[in-house]
């Protein structure tokens, strides 16, 4: 018998969970692997942390960061895992995460040290994920959609500068991803009112916004070379500040 | 895999401390590891994130994903007993069933997929036989 398609009122009340609907940044770049085939080593150019007292700032970057160690997974640059895995683990020391999430800082080196890169693909979102749970368990459940935004920019940022400079539909169809811009949004939306507030917060809300007229396009098209352009302008400017610390809280 | 050495470990801690409810979540989380497990041996990777609940008869549960074309993928679930036979199915964003392959035994199964456009999609996991029970669902992707 033929599987019945699922009814709209299944489909608007589908689950919809940030461990599993979101893909991990090694998911995106497996599959830019297979379509264009980067050279990561030239693409692994991993961000320092600026100084701030925001933590709204500081999830944003722990996100930032665990991405960068999946470009570093990528460029199988051992070296490069192992300073990105201690940035990450200084970082969320910072956010009084458990001790737990600070021994994988000792994982990623082993796993590094070995040029494990399965081991560490799978360490990466360990962290990400234990990082969350420490958050949560902290009251501090909040901060733990920041963290999946700043790897899903910094993931957007990397992958739409390489399709800007090597544009082919099938590399630019991986862009097209507004059911996670849409879920990013209205996690965003959940927050509360003064963190929404916060300047940082404020312009990733409103860049998210842009980047959802840019890769909404119908019939699964995939976005035009402009579009594609245009991301990769919005989501470098949002990493650079991001990154660059004292922005006004 | 080291790392599934470790989550076998944990499992085991968990199960000494938790409730009987969390225990048998963590059964079949474990469960679905073991049945993911089998895909990694073939050089796909699993998501460290996990969806579970529980699942009753007559009650499909639907899950958002959002997939990439180039990558193939397989979402396994499993299901602790009183629970015999599951299922898993998958669909596009316009809610059409989607071709792939298909894996069941018993209160374990798999669905697999080579998506032919990146973006929105979504899987059904259904209690075909059996009665109220905990679930857990991984996916793995290469």
């Amino acid at each position: 018998m033929a599987t019945e398609p699922l009814t709209k009122e299944q489909m608007k009340s589908a689950v919809l969970s940030d461990a599993v609907t979101i893909p991990s940044p090694g998911e995106f770049f497996s599959a830019m692997d297979d379509q264009g085939q980067p050279n990561w080593t030239q693409l692994y150019a991993p961000k320092s942390a600026g100084t701030t007292a925001s933590r709204e700032q500081m999830a944003l970057m722990l996100g930032v960061l665990v991405a960068d160690g999946y470009i570093a997974v990528e460029a199988q640059d051992g070296q490069g895992v192992k300073n990105t895995g201690k940035d990450i683990i200084n970082l969320a020391k910072k956010l009084n995460v458990s001790q737990s999430v600070i021994s994988r800082g000792n994982s990623i080196n082993d796993f590094a040290e070995n040029n494990d890169w399965s081991a560490l693909r799978e360490e990466l979102e360990a962290t990400q994920n234990e990082v969350k749970l420490s958050m949560a368990e902290q009251k501090d459940k909040d901060l733990v959609i920041l963290v999946t935004i700043g790897a899903w920019i910094r993931g957007t940022q990397v992958a739409s500068d390489f399709i800007a400079k090597n544009y082919s539909p099938g590399l630019a169809g991986l862009l097209r991803q507004p059911a996670i811009v849409e879920y990013l949004l209205d996690e965003l939306g959940k927050l509360p009112d003064r963190m929404q507030k916060q300047p940082l917060v404020a312009e990733v809300e409103q860049k998210l916004r842009d980047i959802l007229n840019l890769v909404h396009t119908k019939d699964r098209k995939p976005p035009a070379p402009e579009a594609v352009k245009d991301v990769s302008a919005t989501m470098d400017s949002l990493v650079n500040d991001i990154a660059k610390g004292n922005k006004e809280q | 895999m080291k790392t599934l050495g470790i989550l076998f470990l944990t499992a085991c801690i968990l199960t000494a401390q938790e409730t009987p409810d969390s225990r048998e979540r963590t059964t079949s989380r474990s469960k679905v590891l073991e049945l993911a497990g089998a895909f990694a041996n073939d050089g796909y990777k699993i998501r460290d994130g996990y969806w579970s609940g529980v699942l009753e008869p007559g009650k499909p549960q639907v899950l958002e994903v959002n997939l990439f074309s180039g990558n193939a993928y397989w979402f396994c679930a499993a299901a602790v007993a009183p629970a015999r036979k599951l299922s898993v199915t998958l669909f596009d964003e316009n809610g059409r069933p989607v071709e792939g392959e298909i894996f069941q035994d018993g209160s374990t199964a798999a669905a697999g997929l080579l998506p032919d456009a990146s973006g929105r999609y979504f899987v059904r996991l259904e209690l075909v036989e059996g009665d109220k029970a905990d679930f857990c669902l991984v996916y793995s992707y290469k």
